[in-house]
């Protein structure tokens, strides 16, 4: 554990103290989190990110909407909807879309996965450095959760007019979202510590 | 009560990619985090500027975002063009006005409190204020958590667009101002990131 902790938002200055489960570490100038108490291990952590690659996974290969018209039927997933705004110069917002939505989260299951596993090993991972940097700059970017929110509100201004359905799609993604959210809680200081844990 | 100190006169500063606390003495010689070898630097450079530079690409964004159409929707009752606005008046006007609120939200509100936030921001730092500090944390705070939802109404026009393909019934195709909007998202969203936090502290007593 890091011995001395500073406030990201006003770089004030602690000496950590052993956190217990549930516990959270709240800055006592401007409030912000220093720290949770951080009980996943490489084991827990691995399990998780494979949930979250198989919740991925059915999410884009299934549909998450579909409408059936008279024989004629329609279908959505992440990578239609993305497919969809590809048109002329929009397309920059289908790359926005397919950054936020999709490689994103890939990118950061694949990158975690390959961390964990060497650490459940033992090992220090290959370009576990960059790796760690690549995944702390990618966290905001990260949009499954916006995504279920636009799925139900589509289903919601769609369901007037056709008869529309929720596919297998729309509960991968609420799941995937519970897991990317359990996954980032563990913030990234947090997973550098297994680091050291791992031998440096 | 203990004294609360920040980092520069203990002689530490903070990694803000790994969250390492760093001795300053121990800084290698280029000013890397020995840990993960990010660059450390006591304040982000150029922090306001940035900070400014993204709003204002966002605030004229957002001029096309709301003038434009974002979708055009073609069927049996016709053709029509539709803007953010004019969606959210069409919710409210079909009786869905929890629908109509969430959109106004996400697409109006937020981005809207974001120029206003972080204007305010800002507008305090380059004054070197000590007024509000705490509550000025939270703003910034919460202008980082909200964002990103204002991606919304592209998910929205994007899964719209892909399920309305029906040669009778009507298709549904994506128009310019949602790419505008697209881009405002991500330029405020890169201003709010831009924003160095500590720079609301660095004015003490």
């Amino acid at each position: 554990m890091n011995p001395i902790l500073i406030c990201r938002d006003c770089d004030t200055v602690y000496r950590a103290i052993p956190l217990r489960r549930g516990d959270v570490a709240l800055c006592r100038r401007c409030d912000a989190v220093l720290a949770r108490y951080f009980g996943a291990d490489a084991e827990s952590g691995l399990a998780l990110v494979c949930a979250a690659a198989i919740c991925f996974a059915i999410a884009n290969l299934t549909p998450i909407l579909s409408i059936d018209v008279a024989g004629v039927e329609t279908r959505a997933n992440v990578w239609f909807a993305v497919l969809s705004l590809e048109q002329g110069w929009i397309s920059v917002a289908a790359l926005g879309l397919a950054f936020t939505t999709f490689l994103t989260p890939a990118v950061q299951i694949a990158l975690l996965f390959w961390v964990l596993l060497f650490a459940r090993a033992g090992l220090r991972p290959p370009g576990f450095g960059p790796i760690m940097k690549l995944l702390h700059r990618m966290r905001p970017w990260s949009m499954t959760e916006v995504f279920l929110l636009g799925a139900l509100v589509a289903i919601v201004k769609l369901a007037n007019w056709v008869p529309i359905t929720a596919g297998a799609g729309i509960w991968a993604i609420a799941a995937l979202t519970v897991v990317l959210a359990l996954l980032g809680r563990c913030d990234p200081a947090s997973w550098w510590s297994i680091a050291p844990a791992v031998k440096t | 009560m203990t004294v609360l100190r920040q980092s520069l006169e203990l002689g530490l500063t903070l990694c803000r990619t790994c969250g390492l606390a760093v001795s300053r003495a121990s800084l290698e010689s280029d000013g890397r985090c020995p840990r993960c070898q990010s660059r450390i630097e006591h304040r982000t450079p150029f922090s306001t500027e940035m900070t400014l530079a993204w709003l204002i690409a966002g605030i004229v964004l957002y001029i096309p975002a709301n003038l434009l159409p974002v979708m055009h929707t073609s069927g049996l009752l016709g053709e029509a063009d539709s803007t953010i606005l004019g969606g959210i008046f069409e919710f409210w006007r079909s009786g869905d006005w929890d629908i109509a609120l969430l959109i106004f939200i996400a697409s109006v509100a937020v981005p809207f409190t974001k120029f206003i936030a972080i204007g305010l921001l800002l507008v305090t730092v380059r004054n070197k204020s000590r007024w509000q500090q705490h509550q000025r944390t939270a703003l910034y705070r919460i202008v980082e958590f909200i964002g990103y939802w204002s991606m919304l109404d592209v998910i929205v026009v994007a899964l719209t667009s892909a399920l309305m393909q029906f040669q009778v019934l009507g298709t549904a195709e994506p128009r310019a101002g949602i790419a505008f909007f697209c881009g405002v998202v991500v330029v405020t969203m890169l201003s709010a990131l831009s924003f160095d936090p500590r720079l609301i502290w660095d004015q003490r007593v």
